[in-house]
């Protein structure tokens, strides 16, 4: 068992977890935080995306010891207690979530890009999702939703 | 996974030490993004893993007495975003940014993309084209040796068991050399590579004529690989579409690809010399565009 | 007040009343139904019409707060993991588990044979919940475990001996249909489940017709690779009463299912579906249930099994290949005359929803299209590959591509605008389909038109 002391959501957090333990296992199964996903255990469908010092990550290819120290963000820290992040907001009202399963993987790979491009072009969207696979939307309109979240943000 | 212990190496020196004590059993542990696969589904069971994550010695990315030093962890995304490599030899940034997705470009280091030697590795042709060499560390100390040595074999290189790449350096004759790198896939991300290649050459003289041209070619081969009697062929040869094409057609037959369910034999061949054409083709637009320097 | 007479002159003419001696029902489309006699303010009555509306669910989505099963966990839970056998024919002649049930941490191990009745199938029930003495295709399961942990689950398995004599097997069904060919099921052929449609007389629209074509068009085997895997929870209490938590979409044939493999009452089930991580069709047959049951009652503990990717391609189901041989008739002008169709399903190693897939691609073979004389024989058959299942349309893709592609392939020999060729034969308001269903509400020449409007077909550079 090692100990792995890092900052979730903003929250200093310490966990003895066994060494092969991954980053997703440590926020799903330790953290009791199941929004990342498991979706295929090899780094190929993004459903396990988080944040590690704001970079997205396939936290199912990433080992909870390697975290240590870092700052994670998963999808259970976007939102405030009154009101969701206009990425979830935009991804909610504009039809881009259908079963939900890669949805919080995909906003915080969106979020990823709105922090560092506020306003980024649609080949850009592409791009910042291309490491997600959706099985039901088409992609279509999670491409709309993260360009509304971002002329929304305009300030 | 099954369970193992992981150190997390201090620095280079004890990331040795730890492989010396762990033997046959340790493992190195970069991005994980190949090594943690393997473990899961079986085809690696180390008892150990050696975590190379805050080892800084393995970070450097800078230009030291004529040379591009690119540490063995720096990431693929870190790559790609270096002013250095932009302006020296934007062929690698490319390759960089060919590899997977972001997510896994976050994670995939250089060192892990050519330590793990899968014959598809995107980073192996433009590397090879950039005349880059290892430095290798070991017990005994460290180590060169040019690229084009290290792959032996699918999956094999010449480090042993006790060794670590260190960095990876591109030497000053190879910077802002025209050069393109090229990748086919069966789809746009997140794909390996069916064939990929990085031509570059100097134009040289009035003509004018390919000079110092590299061709290097994955994922048709065990490993990587330069195709020599293409290069052989270009040297010294005027620069126009015919001797591109016909560079392309000689490099497809020195390549030695496999039939699998993903493309036979035939279509990569085929992929080769279109691919290795355009290839030439983009490096020469590269030239022209951009003002006269350092040649061959 | 006489139908006819409000209407007058139907789409067929003076065709009058359903004559008994007629094999097609009524061939007058009955009256459009006049909605706005009933509803004189459409708007007054359904002011939903027209409004945007988000999904009920995607707020939790978007929170990442949705709890799909593996987000569940009960005190005490174990995790279960299925063998799966590895060969595509085979013989099991010794299951040994004694090693694994020795393996700390792990809590109960079960095979077939404690299975009470160890066979299912939303049609025929020829799919074992483990396979006892036979095996029919790789993904089958051979035994199971659960264990404190899912590592511990899976290390499990390789302890656990299995010993086959492998059988021939095959795995084209055009092979599977020689009559040398290896039985998949003995002593049943393996051709499983068939149907045949016939309308008119293919053989006057073959004479009468200009030219002929005829092609044969494949598909693939497709997996629905819906991002979240197959999973379960599986739990009883001191009653006797089992809870099922499941992916599984249809959650009353899940509980039949149940009652029949398990031998219990349906009023001891209780199944539970879940909010589901995408389904396609994919998950609407039990797989691993009645297993997660059994091993909860052997422990006494809830049970919880998810499938990994990997069992996702060899362990559940996947869409029906086909083999379509398209022999069509057509006119001088472009006209199809005659359609002659003949399908062969790959039926993977078990019955499944083939029957239904068999009927929806029969009905369809035929396309959109106007033909009075269609004749289609169709059939699955068996062979030892993954188990063929229901997809998304349920045999209409495959169908729709071999139609589509013929028509391309007409229209080109004709020298004909592949729009005109389909405008010509497309069913219009009141055409019959294959099976003399009157169809009304037909749009099809109305999409196709504002398509290509929209599309720029006719400014194309081809």
């Amino acid at each position: 068992m090692i100990d792995v002391a890092l900052v979730v959501n903003g929250a200093e957090r310490s966990v003895s977890v066994a060494s092969e333990t991954t980053l997703l296992e440590l926020l799903r199964d330790h953290l009791q935080l199941t929004g990342a996903k498991r979706g295929c255990d090899a780094g190929d469908c993004g459903a396990c995306t988080v944040l590690v010092d704001g970079k997205p990550v396939n936290a199912c290819l990433m080992l909870a010891v390697q975290a240590r120290g870092r700052s994670v963000v998963s999808v259970e820290g976007l939102a405030t207690q009154t009101a969701l992040h206009p990425l979830q907001q935009a991804f909610h009202e504009r039809g881009a979530l259908q079963c939900g399963f890669c949805g919080p993987g995909m906003i915080l790979s969106a979020k990823a890009l709105l922090d560092e491009n506020p306003q980024p072009s649609t080949a850009e969207i592409r791009e910042a999702l291309a490491g997600h696979l959706c099985r039901c939307t088409g992609y279509a309109k999670m491409i709309e939703a993260v360009r509304h979240a971002a002329e929304a943000s305009k300030p | 996974m099954k369970p193992f212990e992981c150190i997390t190496a201090r620095d280079a020196g004890h990331a040795i030490e730890l492989l010396v004590r762990y033997g046959a059993d340790a493992r190195l542990l970069a991005g994980g993004t190949d090594l943690l696969v393997d473990i899961r589904n079986g085809s690696r069971e180390p008892r150990v893993l050696v975590d190379l994550s805050r080892a800084p010695d393995l970070k450097r990315l800078e230009l030291a007495d004529d040379l591009l030093v690119i540490g063995a962890m720096v990431t693929h995304t870190e790559i790609m975003g270096s002013r250095l490599v932009r302006e020296l030899c934007p062929a690698l940034a490319v390759a960089a940014h060919s590899i997977g997705a972001i997510q896994t470009r976050n994670l995939g280091t250089i060192g892990g993309n050519l330590a793990n030697a899968v014959p598809s590795m995107d980073l192996g042709p433009a590397l090879l084209a950039l005349d880059a060499q290892l430095t290798i560390a070991g017990p005994m100390g460290l180590r060169r040796e040019p690229l084009t040595t290290v792959f032996t074999a699918p999956r094999t290189t010449t480090l042993s068991a006790t060794e670590l790449i260190l960095d990876v350096t591109i030497p000053a004759e190879g910077f802002h050399k025209p050069m393109a790198f090229l990748k086919f896939g069966l789809r746009k991300g997140q794909a390996l590579a069916l064939v990929n290649v990085a031509a570059g050459f100097w134009p040289h003289g009035s003509e004018p004529v390919f000079r110092a041209t590299r061709i290097a070619l994955g994922a048709v081969a065990p490993t990587v690989i330069r195709s020599a009697e293409a290069e052989r062929f270009l040297d010294q040869r005027v620069i126009d579409p015919e001797s591109m094409t016909a560079a392309g057609e000689i490099a497809a037959g020195e390549a030695t690809p496999i039939s699998d369910f993903r493309a036979s034999a035939d279509y990569r061949r085929e992929l080769i010399a279109v691919l290795t054409s355009r290839a030439l083709e983009s490096a020469w637009r590269r030239a022209r565009a951009e003002p006269a320097r350092k040649s061959a | 007040m006489n139908t006819r007479e409000r209407h007058g002159a139907s789409v067929f003419g003076n065709v009058l009343e359903a004559d008994a001696d007629m094999r097609l029902p009524a061939l007058v489309p009955p009256p459009a139904f006049p909605i706005e006699t009933l509803v004189p303010d459409v708007l007054k009555q359904t002011p939903a019409v027209g409004q945007r509306v988000p999904r009920s669910d995607t707020r939790l989505h978007a929170l990442g707060q949705t709890r799909y099963i593996e987000d569940l966990t009960f005190p005490h839970m174990l995790h279960a993991r299925i063998k799966r056998a590895g060969i595509a024919a085979a013989r099991i002649k010794r299951i040994d588990t004694r090693e694994a049930e020795r393996m700390p941490g792990v809590v109960a191990v079960l095979t077939g044979g404690e299975i009470p009745v160890n066979s299912f199938g939303p049609s025929l029930q020829d799919q074992p919940v483990l396979a006892h003495e036979r095996v029919f295709h790789r993904g089958d399961g051979v035994a199971a475990v659960a264990a404190i942990s899912e590592q511990i689950a899976a290390d499990a398995l390789k302890r656990i001996q299995v010993e086959y004599e492998p059988l021939p097997a095959v795995f084209d069904p055009l092979d599977a249909l020689a009559p040398d060919a290896p039985l998949v099921h003995p002593p049943h052929g393996n051709v499983y489940a068939s149907r045949t449609l016939r309308k008119g007389d293919v053989e006057r629209g073959f004479a009468a017709a200009y030219r002929i074509f005829e092609a044969r068009y494949r598909t693939q085997m497709v997996e629905h690779v819906s991002i979240e895997p197959h999973a379960a929870i599986a739990e009883w209490d001191a009653n006797g009463r089992l809870t099922i938590w499941s992916t599984l979409g249809r959650i009353t044939l899940g509980r039949a299912d149940l009652s029949r493999t398990l031998n219990l009452p349906l009023n001891r089930i209780r199944v539970i579906g879940s909010v589901v991580g995408g389904n396609f069709g994919g998950k609407n047959e039990i797989t691993q249930e009645p297993v997660l049951a059994l091993l909860s009652k052997k422990t006494g503990r809830p049970v919880k099994g998810v499938f990994t990717r990997t069992e996702e391609f060899t362990a559940t189901t996947v869409r029906h290949p086909f083999i379509m041989d398209y022999k069509t008739g057509v006119s001088r002008e472009g006209r199809i005359l005659a359609r002659e169709v003949r399908l062969t399903l790959d039926g993977g190693a078990y019955c499944s929803w083939t029957e239904t897939t068999l009927g929806k691609a029969c009905i369809l073979s035929a396309g959109p299209y106007k033909i009075d004389n269609v004749h289609v024989e169709a059939r699955a058959v068996y062979t030892n590959k993954t188990v063929s299942g229901a997809m998304r349309g349920f045999g209409a893709p495959q169908v729709c591509f071999a139609y589509e592609s013929q028509m391309d392939d007409m229209a080109r020999a004709l020298r004909m605008d592949p729009l005109e060729i389909r405008l010509l034969n497309a069913f219009d308001e009141g055409s019959a389909s294959p099976t003399g269903q009157v169809l009304q509400s037909v749009v099809v020449k109305e999409t196709l038109r504002a398509a290509a409007e929209r599309f720029g077909w006719n400014e194309r550079s081809t």
